[in-house]
């Protein structure tokens, strides 16, 4: 996902004065047929290599979709749910939409899918164009490399017998600086999985696993694991801004995430009650970068950067709010977002009929 | 297998065979568009098409789905292709709920829903419930995350209580307060409707039953753990009971016996760890072998809390380590 705007501009810039940019990272990538067992959450370079997080076989893999031309982003399109099933010959209650991200060239909506919701499920990966056709990128001779996330903590691997259940959904990735960023949530231990990829990968990256505290009010520190996040400059420094399955935003910057460090985030804002952020995007507008977050329960929420940079952390009980933040009253029901330009973003909304639309929205 | 139903019009044939549509008769190149029935205003389906002296054949790019009907076109002709229908009767069950306890701590924070055969993703939170001792159901008690922490084989599925209601300093603990309340009964209903990875509801319903005692804010300490050695040339189990339970799939996963191949139970409600060698036990030293991220039910690791006191300063471990727990196997 193209979520850094500073970065995104400069690596354009770059691209556009030397064209072997944009070779450097694909160059790494051999053609083949590459697989996915699963498709979750997407993110793209800002040259177009994709990252597909494949937590079903725990695995990144980075592709070029051979997608270069310019385009423009496809209008709204109701009941994308719908076209895809069809398209992939079943019915709307077998199709799970796991994310969306934007091409930053081409502009084409990537979606990825999975049909059908067994263990025997399929994982598709499918782009939108902007007439609204469907299409699916194709896996077969597609220039590919993979990375393997890091094994399972366990006591012993060598004397474990059968398989074994544990399993880690990866909840969101990005790409700054070179380095792919994973965020895991296992289905045994209940710990922050953060890690951190060079990419082009190498033959045995298989990056490491970071365990990141952060306070509430000052007292009570916990390593819960990251939900969503957003690569973000702060200063001029490369951050990351992680929403919390319980809830806190924090703050932390890029450099501190080393293995066997002590990474101490912090807690910028609490996002209240029954509440799971699911997404984030930065934008810039009239010179300021802000964050819009979409929630599960309270709809998609405006932060200023401004306040972010300045703001010193919550350290007080009586220090509840935080980073005051702004709810956009008009959306509702939105599943995924991502940033088209600095103007729109793309949306994915379940409607109150539970059709699932593409909606185009301009940045607030 | 397949029911087929062609239309015979000017020698032009649509029909199944092997899981593709093959049209034949036709007497120039063309392509067919194979739709799901009552939706042809939307994309036709994906696959490939091969072209042969007299027929055009579609490979749809995944298999036609059992109970669903499909119209495929060529031309002017047309055919309802119908996929029937594989009935299969509600064999699915919860087979348990860990912790298998029935007093479980206010901050209690994973449950393993096991079930006898996969499940089908996309519906946990409308299936899973907890109800309090006045029949009313707790609102939000879990972390709703769409991923859903199934195993590989879709057969377990870790719910989360909301770990943002657990955790002390945070403004859902604070205004909510935890979703178990100490003294309380609640049950875990899980309802009959959820469906199997066929898409057929379970069974039966299930319902878990339990009483909430205090928060457990006490990590798990090894110097506790009793270790009841074996004798050699036995292959009696090497038993070890823990003053409080563990978490299920963690005492399963991360504690065993160094360079000893074996089977690992537990029972008396995530008490008592139980190892079976695959082969007699030799006299002599033995080590006990424990991830330190083994966790007690409130997701309290080995030296550590789940919401660590700051002004405690309790050692916080950046690593997973292997603690040590020597025993001995007499003669």
């Amino acid at each position: 996902m193209n979520r850094n705007p500073i970065l995104a501009s400069l690596c354009l810039a770059t691209l556009a004065l030397t064209p072997a940019g944009a070779a450097n990272l694909s160059s790494s990538l051999k053609a083949g047929k590459a697989e996915l067992k699963s498709a979750g959450p997407l993110a793209f370079a800002p040259e177009g290599i994709l990252f597909v997080a494949d937590p079903g076989s725990a695995t990144v893999l980075a592709i070029d979709p051979s997608d270069s031309k310019a385009g423009q982003a496809v209008g709204d399109v109701a009941g994308i749910n719908e076209k895809v099933a069809a398209m992939l010959g079943t019915t709307p209650d077998q199709i799970l939409i796991n994310d969306l991200a934007i091409h930053p060239v081409s502009k084409k909506a990537y979606l990825s899918v999975s049909r059908g919701k067994g263990a025997d499920a399929a994982a598709v990966l499918l782009r939108v164009d902007a007439k609204g056709k469907i299409e699916e990128v194709s896996l077969d001779g597609v220039k590919h490399a993979k990375v393997s996330l890091p094994n399972a903590p366990s006591a012993d691997a060598k004397d474990r017998r059968g398989q074994s259940l544990r399993q880690e959904a990866i909840t969101d990735l990005a790409f700054m600086d070179g380095k792919v960023i994973v965020a895991g949530l296992s289905n045994e231990e209940f710990a922050s999985n953060l890690r951190v990829i060079p990419f082009p990968f190498a033959d045995a990256t298989q990056g490491s696993a970071i365990e990141i505290f952060h306070g509430a009010h000052g007292r009570f520190e916990t390593n819960a694991p990251v939900r969503t996040f957003v690569t973000y400059k702060i200063q001029n420094q490369p951050h990351v801004l992680a929403a919390y399955t319980c809830t806190p935003l924090v703050k932390f910057p890029l450099s501190d995430l080393k293995p066997g460090k002590k990474v101490m985030g912090t807690t910028i804002a609490e996002l209240g009650n029954g509440n799971r952020p699911l997404d984030m995007i930065v934008y810039k507008k009239n010179g300021v970068d802000y964050i819009l977050l979409n929630n599960s329960r309270r709809g998609v929420m405006k932060l200023s950067t401004e306040k972010i940079d300045s703001y010193q952390g919550i350290t007080k009980q009586t220090d509840v709010a935080g980073v005051p933040y702004e709810t956009v009253a008009a959306l509702k029901g939105v599943e995924h977002l991502d940033k088209i330009d600095d103007g729109r973003a793309m949306l994915l909304v379940r409607g109150e009929n539970g059709s699932l639309d593409l909606k185009q929205l301009a940045l607030p | 297998m397949f029911w087929l139903f062609s239309l015979f019009l000017a020698g032009i044939t649509i029909q199944l065979e092997d899981g593709a549509v093959v049209v034949r008769g036709i007497t120039r190149p063309g392509a067919v568009a194979v739709y799901v029935e009552g939706r042809e205003h939307l994309p036709a389906l994906a696959g490939s098409q091969q072209q042969r002296p007299g027929e055009v054949r579609f490979v749809p790019r995944f298999p036609l789905q059992p109970g669903l009907s499909y119209k495929a076109f060529y031309g002017d002709t047309s055919a309802i292709l119908r996929i029937p229908k594989v009935e299969h009767k509600p064999t699915a069950r919860v087979e348990r709920i860990y912790p298998t306890a029935d007093s479980l701590p206010s901050n209690q924070l994973k449950l393993y829903l096991h079930f006898s055969e996969p499940m089908s993703k996309g519906e946990a939170w409308r299936r899973v419930h907890l109800v309090d001792d006045t029949g009313k159901t707790v609102t939000g008690p879990f972390l709703e995350i769409e991923e859903e922490l199934w195993d590989p084989t879709m057969r377990r599925l870790t719910v989360l209580f909301d770990p943002g209601r657990i955790k002390r300093g945070l403004v859902p603990h604070n205004e909510l307060g935890p979703a178990l309340v100490e003294g309380r009964r609640y049950h875990i209903v899980i309802d009959q409707d959820w469906p199997d990875a066929h898409g057929t509801p379970l069974a039966a319903a299930y319902r878990k039953t339990f009483v909430v005692t205090e928060a457990d804010r006490t990590p798990p300490q090894l110097d506790t753990w009793q270790i009841q050695a074996p004798r050699a040339g036995t292959r009696d189990p090497l038993t070890v009971v823990f003053p409080e339970p563990l978490d299920a799939a963690l005492a399963q996963r991360l504690i065993r016996v160094a360079d000893t191949p074996g089977t690992i139970r537990l029972d008396q409600g995530e008490t008592q760890w139980h190892f079976t060698p695959d082969a007699p036990w030799k006299a002599g030293p033995r080590r006990l072998l424990v991830g330190s991220i083994v966790e007690d039910l409130a997701g309290n690791r080995i030296g550590r809390k789940f919401d660590v006191d700051a002004f405690e300063k309790v050692e916080m471990r950046m690593t997973i380590q292997t603690l040590e727990l020597p025993f001995i196997v007499q003669p």
